[in-house]
């Protein structure tokens, strides 16, 4: 059996999701019903982890470092 | 500092999964890279240092806690039942407090939920692998690991993620 017969491997599956699959690879995917459907799941999880929100901090979080900084430059400077 | 301080903040927070914590992890994080701006080596990209002084802040405190706090199976010295469940910490306390319910929805979706039960080194390289998009070679520099532990990690980060959202379905 060649490359492009046989079914993809689990660490293959993911590459593919990856974009970082070997051609024969793709060549078979692109025959294999079973394998798509399994790296089109694979696909969808790797949206889901890529879509989780970036959270931001609070509003005067900004403001607390800057005040750390000075707080701790004031006491080196002064530690001089 | 504006371009990395939502970033930052959720890393530390799906490693800490306590907003106030995360936001004093964070600060410190930033306090340390200001502070320490003259240390820094160009060859380095700046966003891998600020998220290495990060993650790292992260671990020495996970590492801290873990000595210090209670087991959810109660204290290490709990000899009786009785003296098990009363050291024990308790899970879905009903007095949930305003700042918890805001916890609960950020972080409360079924893959957020199976990020929190990772064990933190997978938890640190799935979130900068996956929501901050980072190269194998830029985790490993970033979290001072060989990039085959790195790609292990992942790899077993994700199938537990898998084996969680497939039990969730089930």
């Amino acid at each position: 059996m060649s490359d492009i017969d046989r079914h993809l491997t689990a660490e293959e599956i993911e590459l593919w999701a990856e974009g970082l699959l070997p051609a024969a690879g793709a060549i078979h995917l692109a025959q294999c019903a079973t394998c798509l459907a399994t790296a089109e799941r694979e696909r969808q999880f790797f949206l889901k982890l890529a879509r989780l929100e970036r959270l931001a901090p609070s509003d005067e979080f900004t403001e607390k470092v800057m005040e750390g900084v000075r707080i701790r430059a004031g006491t080196e400077s002064r530690g001089r | 500092m504006r371009r990395y301080e939502r970033p930052v903040f959720s890393l530390l927070y799906r490693m800490v999964r306590d907003r106030a914590l995360a936001e004093d992890l964070a600060q410190e994080t930033f306090i340390k890279v200001l502070n320490g701006i003259t240390s820094y080596r160009a060859e380095y990209k700046f966003s891998s240092w600020i998220f290495k002084v990060a993650n790292n802040t992260a671990i020495d405190y996970l590492r801290k806690r873990t000595v210090d706090t209670l087991s959810l199976d109660g204290a290490p010295d709990a000899t009786t039942p009785e003296a098990r469940a009363r050291t024990a910490l308790q899970l879905g306390d009903p007095g949930e407090t305003p700042l918890e319910e805001v916890e609960a929805r950020e972080l409360g979706g079924a893959i957020e939920t199976a990020i929190g039960r990772l064990r933190p080194e997978y938890r640190a390289c799935i979130l900068l692998r996956h929501v901050e998009g980072y190269a194998y070679e830029d985790i490993a520099s970033m979290l001072d690991l060989p990039l085959g532990t790195v790609k292990t990690y992942i790899h077993r980060a994700r199938n537990e993620l898998r084996g969680y959202l497939e039990d969730r379905r089930a």
